[in-house]
């Protein structure tokens, strides 16, 4: 990916002193069950800062995508406070999108691709500034060949990168992703891992990843939150200070790669059934 | 357009086409050899002449007339009353549950039942086809409606969500095209349904139209010419409904496909 590569670092861009994007305090989530109530996440707190790359990583079963989904104002928190740039968040907040794991259901397939990008941006930009944005959308993800196209003309990887595009198109500070890169081979993981970090350089776009993958969790991310148990707890946080820009092979031979995945996986392995 | 018509040539059912000639010539030649021997049972070539006699009528075309613009308006309305219902009943479980069991109990009524209460409400008129074209009609409409609206994926709702559209851009940028294709197959089998309630209301509720020139004939004792009426009214339901599947592959290209591949 030469774009990445040969994209300008911005790391005085992120700021780490306060200014926080998002801030969970002491959350808490019970979701209702066959019998009452079944506690899916317990007594979460960590922060997110902007410009960074926030990779969650667990089990299934954690409570991962729960908690993505309170970022993204889907589901309450039952206790605790979710904030977003200093706001308590009642409701999916402006400068977020949530991109779902499963492209297929969540792409409008009688739309084309260049009209599902749009779908956030119709009757708040006129025409003009759409048409703009969609392209703009599109070459981030490299799809402006294919705007006329139907997305079930598209491979999988293509699919999910449209769901990328029609997120980003709306300018959004923070994207949540949601195991975005599970149902995918291994060699469009990659390379679409890759495009992720080139968007984020290209947009200084703060992303929120899921993922049950440790590898990818170390290789996208700035920082790394554990989460195991059922109900979920985050047990550690690394912060993954490997250089940058990341690449798919000389990074993941560095000596701190695997002992960043070496520790990710103790973490795991030692709180997954407990 | 010159491949839209060869491939329009390929897919014409010449088969289909070659039995129902080789049909005709079997009735034209049973009743010529007298094998067949009733008073009014005309031949094929009786019936077209008939045919020809009728298109040639200025009072036939304003029966034609007539029945389509019972059959149009009467579809339309069980169209949008029927579309409203079923948006609604779809979406909502509550709305579902205080609803279905009453349209459960009338959609088994047959319409033609209404013909006496229509009557008397509304005499020899329109309205009282109509009466009896949208009862029946509106069910198909819901049932398919709500069918689809109910299978919409929970992710498109979250998709909508995220981005904040408001609820009645979700309903009518999300829901009702992802449900297009079951709403569609609601509207056809309401099409045809509503050719045949005008043609029965119109025989026995209000005499016009193209139901009432089937009756007429046989009264006047011209049985080519009823025969006429008959397949009239069945290519015209023929008609209607590639119409109506034309103008959706125009207007919803990709709903027309769900539809192919479901």
């Amino acid at each position: 990916m030469k774009s990445v590569t040969e994209a300008p670092r911005r790391d005085g861009d992120v700021n780490t002193q306060g200014d926080l994007l998002f801030s969970c305090s002491g959350v808490s989530v019970a979701l209702p069950h066959t019998l009452g109530e079944r506690k899916v996440l317990d007594d979460i707190s960590f922060d997110v800062r902007h410009g960074e790359v926030f990779t969650i990583v667990g089990p299934s079963g954690t409570g991962k995508t729960t908690l993505l989904r309170v970022l993204g104002g889907l589901t309450r928190a039952t206790t605790g406070s979710v904030r977003i740039n200093g706001r308590e968040l009642t409701g999916p907040p402006e400068e977020v999108v949530i991109v779902f794991q499963d492209y297929s259901h969540a792409l409008l397939q009688w739309r084309t691709v260049a009209r599902n990008v749009a779908l956030g941006l119709e009757r708040r930009e006129d025409a003009d500034e759409i048409k703009r944005r969609v392209g703009d959308a599109l070459r981030l993800v490299k799809l402006e060949k294919n705007a006329d196209d139907y997305p079930w003309q598209l491979s999988g990887g293509m699919q999910q990168r449209v769901q990328i595009a029609r997120a980003l198109a709306v300018r959004p500070s923070v994207l949540l992703m949601d195991e975005p890169f599970a149902a995918l081979d291994a060699m469009t993981k990659a390379s679409l891992q890759d495009e992720l970090l080139g968007v984020r350089d290209q947009t200084g776009t703060s992303i929120v990843f899921v993922t049950h993958d440790i590898e990818e969790a170390v290789y996208l991310g700035d920082r790394i939150a554990v989460i195991t148990g059922s109900p979920g707890r985050i047990t550690h946080t690394f912060d993954i200070d490997l250089r940058k820009p990341r690449d798919q092979v000389a990074t993941r031979q560095m000596p701190a790669f695997l002992e960043f995945r070496y520790a990710v996986h103790q973490a795991i392995g030692s709180n997954a059934y407990g | 357009m010159l491949m839209a018509r060869e491939a329009t040539i390929a897919r014409f059912n010449f088969p289909g086409l070659l039995t129902i000639v080789v049909c005709a010539v079997i009735w034209e030649l049973l009743v010529r050899g007298g094998v067949i021997q009733y008073a009014y049972f005309p031949a094929p070539s009786a019936i077209g002449v008939g045919l020809s006699e009728l298109i040639a009528s200025a009072a036939f075309w304003a029966d034609v007339a007539h029945t389509l613009l019972a059959v149009l308006v009467g579809w339309l309305i069980a169209g949008v009353i029927g579309i409203a219902l079923g948006v609604l009943m779809g979406m909502s479980p509550s709305v579902r549950n205080y609803l279905l069991a009453s349209v459960e109990a009338l959609r088994p009524m047959p319409g033609i039942a209404f013909v006496p209460v229509a009557l008397l409400l509304f005499g020899f008129s329109l309205n009282t086809e109509l009466v009896v074209i949208v009862l029946p009609a509106l069910w198909p409409v819901v049932i398919n409606t709500m069918g689809g609206i109910a299978g919409v994926h929970q992710r498109l709702f979250e998709v909508g969500a995220t981005f904040r559209l408001p609820r009645a851009r979700i309903v009518s940028k999300i829901l009702i095209p992802a449900a297009l294709p079951s709403i569609l197959v609601g509207l056809r089998l309401s099409l045809t349904l509503s050719l045949v309630l005008a043609i029965v209301a119109e025989m026995v509720g209000n005499p016009t139209g193209l139901g009432y020139a089937v009756v007429r004939d046989q009264q006047a004792l011209r049985p080519a010419q009823m025969f006429a009426d008959v397949i009239f009214i069945g290519i015209l339901g023929i008609v209607l409904n590639q119409l109506l599947v034309q103008m959706t592959s125009l207007l919803f290209p990709a709903a027309t496909r769900a539809l192919r591949t479901a």
